[in-house]
């Protein structure tokens, strides 16, 4: 006991203090065994004892301040009556320790009125409370992007399980869309995106489009289309957005790796894929064209009677008997370079018209010495027959 | 004022045993003269009411209505507190006959096997306040009469701490308190040794003298008691921690009385002082140890003495 005393006594400069007391304890310890032994006299030191009342009220800690006092300093001088108090102390806080279960229940209910008490319920209640709208805000402030995520997600999923037939179908098919002006501004300007990473040419067209004319809402308006002239409704139809998943759709892969199809359908579709983003450039400026306004780069290619002809015509769609007549697809890439059909002649996409080209004869001299520098050029030449406009290296060429 | 008080106690008390307020006021007044009137004769009568007020009404009643003969109370206290009893002579007893003896004496205690003046038996049962319970009452009274007991089967000589003081440092003068192990016998040495020892013993014991009561029961009951912090805490009323640091201010204190006493009264340099504590230090150090093995040897030949 003395050595787990002793281990507690963290005092460096007053451990001699402590040494000096546990050696008078010792010796006080000797001598009373020595006075127990040697007195036979039954003399006793007569002093004011506490009486059993006044040691169990000292003990339970009931006494009277005064009177714990005065109590006090006899237990200091008394060895007998401090021993009994040690004792009550000892079994009065074992009896505690047995009374906890019982009095557990009672102070656990006071503890609860003690919380919701008004003093408490003061400062808790606006503190839960802004607790609760800086929860809520954080909530909707979190929920915000993944709406957005959703509805991007629903775009994106639809597009790919239609192949090119069945997009035609749906695009005329489809019932005349009810989202809003901002619904559709994003997903155009995201198609706009992708393809100007496809096509770098683009780029130019999307320069010229992006001082559009002036649109109403009417005329964006699906509901008050079907009021309007057939033409009118047919070209209010293809501003819808039905279509749009058409022009930002990939192709199936279906469609490009089914090598189950004939032959021909092999050889013919290298051509397919090639013309292919070059039909989705045209649909996606063609749409360009009826959200924001004519193409005036477009128009400058042209007399302004065939730019609107033409706008009109992309706007319809080749009809069947169009497509019978053309037989083949309007644009091609050929040596990574997509031309366009514009009657006889395909002309590059990059080419603009005001732009000097270096005419150059087939089977000349010329020409010769052009392909052998450039063998690019006499792919090209090779491929597409009749006149073709090429920029090469910064260069136009128009080759007939 | 004391009717009424009386009257409320009764009132608050579940079974009053037939005790009437004229019954009760007595012990009321008496209650009131121990614990307030003694030590504060111009107690305020509401802190008079406060204390009536906080009195264990259903214990007095029952020990009221036992002095008085009544037999239902008197079953009911035996019934009820029997196991309380026994349990107190047991842990006041060393061995379970002594125990069993002292158990059954208690009641008799408690009724009083002599008559007062009046007529009525002079046991115990006239000195329960109802301030504490009557539990705690019962083993303080079985505790007590332990001790009575002890002393008269062994003669034993209750001494006073003061005169223990005294007494220790004049058994320190005649021996020497701290042995100064290794026997280098150097008379002149030894003896300074042993002069500075006793003044030094004999100045912690005038410091001590002049602590707080409270300070120097906090000593007693940890250094003489051999109680631990927590124990010693309880007695007080205090956490550990406040004993904790009581203890460690009442060392401090204690070093500089005594520096104080052995500079004034003996004469001695703030040095000596110095060399003295390190002294105390080194060599009690070295005592406590082989005091420490053979304290169960000790405990054992002072049962054996008990016993």
């Amino acid at each position: 006991m003395r050595g787990h005393r002793i281990s507690q006594m963290k005092q460096a400069n007053n451990n001699e203090v402590d040494l000096l007391l546990q050696s008078i304890a010792r010796g006080r310890e000797e001598s009373a065994a020595r006075s127990a032994l040697s007195s036979g006299d039954g003399k006793q030191f007569v002093s004011e004892h506490l009486d059993a009342d006044e040691l169990n009220s000292y003990a339970e800690g009931v006494a009277p301040a005064y009177a714990r006092a005065r109590y006090m300093e006899h237990l200091a001088d008394c060895d007998s009556c401090r021993k009994i108090v040690v004792g009550l102390n000892q079994t009065a806080g074992a009896a505690n320790r047995y009374e906890v279960p019982a009095e557990s229940g009672f102070a656990l209910w006071q503890k609860l009125a003690a919380l919701f008490s008004p003093p408490v319920l003061r400062y808790a209640v606006p503190a839960l409370v802004l607790s609760a709208v800086i929860g809520i805000g954080f909530l909707a402030l979190k929920q915000r992007p993944d709406t957005q995520f959703v509805a991007q997600n629903e775009q994106r999923t639809k597009a790919p399980s239609l192949t090119p037939g069945e997009n035609d179908a749906a695009a005329n098919n489809a019932p005349a869309p009810q989202s809003t002006i901002q619904d559709t501004a994003q997903p155009e300007t995201k198609r706009h995106a992708v393809i100007e990473k496809e096509n770098p040419s683009v780029q130019k067209e999307r320069v010229a489009e992006s001082s559009p004319a002036p649109q109403t809402l009417s005329q964006l308006a699906p509901g008050k289309d079907a009021g309007l002239s057939a033409d009118s409704a047919t070209t209010a139809g293809s501003r819808g957005y039905a279509p749009e998943p058409k022009a930002a759709a990939p192709p199936p892969p279906a469609a490009v790796f089914d090598s189950a199809k004939s032959t021909d359908l092999a050889k013919e579709r290298p051509v397919k894929r090639e013309d292919q983003p070059r039909a989705q450039d045209e649909v996606s400026r063609a749409e360009g064209d009826d959200l924001h306004g004519p193409n005036r780069s477009k128009s400058n290619t042209g007399s302004p009677a065939d730019g609107r002809t033409a706008g009109i015509m992309r706007v319809r769609g080749p009809s069947a008997a169009d497509k019978k007549k053309t037989g083949e697809a309007s644009t091609r890439t050929v040596m990574g370079r997509h031309f366009a059909r514009e009657g006889n002649a395909w002309i590059d996409t990059a080419y603009e018209p005001s732009r000097a080209t270096v005419r150059v004869t087939r089977g000349s001299d010329q020409f010769r010495a052009l392909v052998a520098d450039e063998p690019g050029i006499r792919s090209i030449a090779e491929q597409l027959d009749g006149v073709v406009v090429v920029v090469w290296k910064g260069r136009a060429y128009r080759i007939q | 004022m004391f009717s009424e008080s009386a009257g409320r106690l009764l009132a608050r008390a579940a079974d009053s045993h037939g005790v009437s307020v004229e019954t009760l006021i007595p012990r009321v007044r008496a209650a009131v003269g121990k614990y307030i009137l003694r030590d504060e004769p111009e107690a305020s009568f509401q802190g008079i009411q406060d204390f009536i007020d906080k009195l264990q009404a259903d214990d007095l009643c029952l020990i009221v209505a036992c002095e008085h003969g009544n037999q239902k109370a008197w079953t009911e206290l035996v019934e009820r507190f029997s196991a309380t009893v026994r349990s107190a002579a047991r842990s006041a007893s060393s061995n379970e006959e002594g125990a069993e003896d002292l158990a059954q004496s208690i009641w008799a205690e408690l009724h009083g096997l002599r008559l007062r003046a009046d007529g009525k038996p002079a046991g115990k049962l006239a000195y329960y306040s109802g301030r504490g319970s009557l539990a705690g009452w019962l083993r303080a009274v079985v505790a007590q009469l332990a001790v009575d007991q002890h002393r008269k089967d062994f003669r034993l000589v209750q001494t006073e701490e003061d005169a223990d003081f005294d007494r220790i440092i004049q058994h320190g003068q005649e021996q020497q308190t701290w042995s100064g192990h290794g026997g280098a016998p150097n008379p002149e040495l030894l003896i300074s040794t042993k002069l500075a020892g006793a003044q030094l013993q004999k100045a912690l014991a005038e410091s001590v003298k002049q602590m707080s009561a409270e300070d120097r029961l906090l000593v007693k009951l940890y250094y003489f008691d051999g109680l631990r912090l927590r124990e010693a805490g309880a007695v007080l009323g205090v956490h550990e921690a406040t004993a904790s640091r009581r203890l460690t201010r009442i060392h401090s204190e204690l070093r500089q009385q005594v520096e104080t006493v052995l500079i004034e009264k003996e004469g001695w340099t703030k040095p000596e002082t110095e060399r003295a504590f390190s002294e105390v230090a080194v060599n009690l150090e070295a005592d406590l140890e082989p005091l420490l093995a053979s304290e169960p040897i000790l405990m054992k030949k002072e049962n054996e003495v008990a016993g």
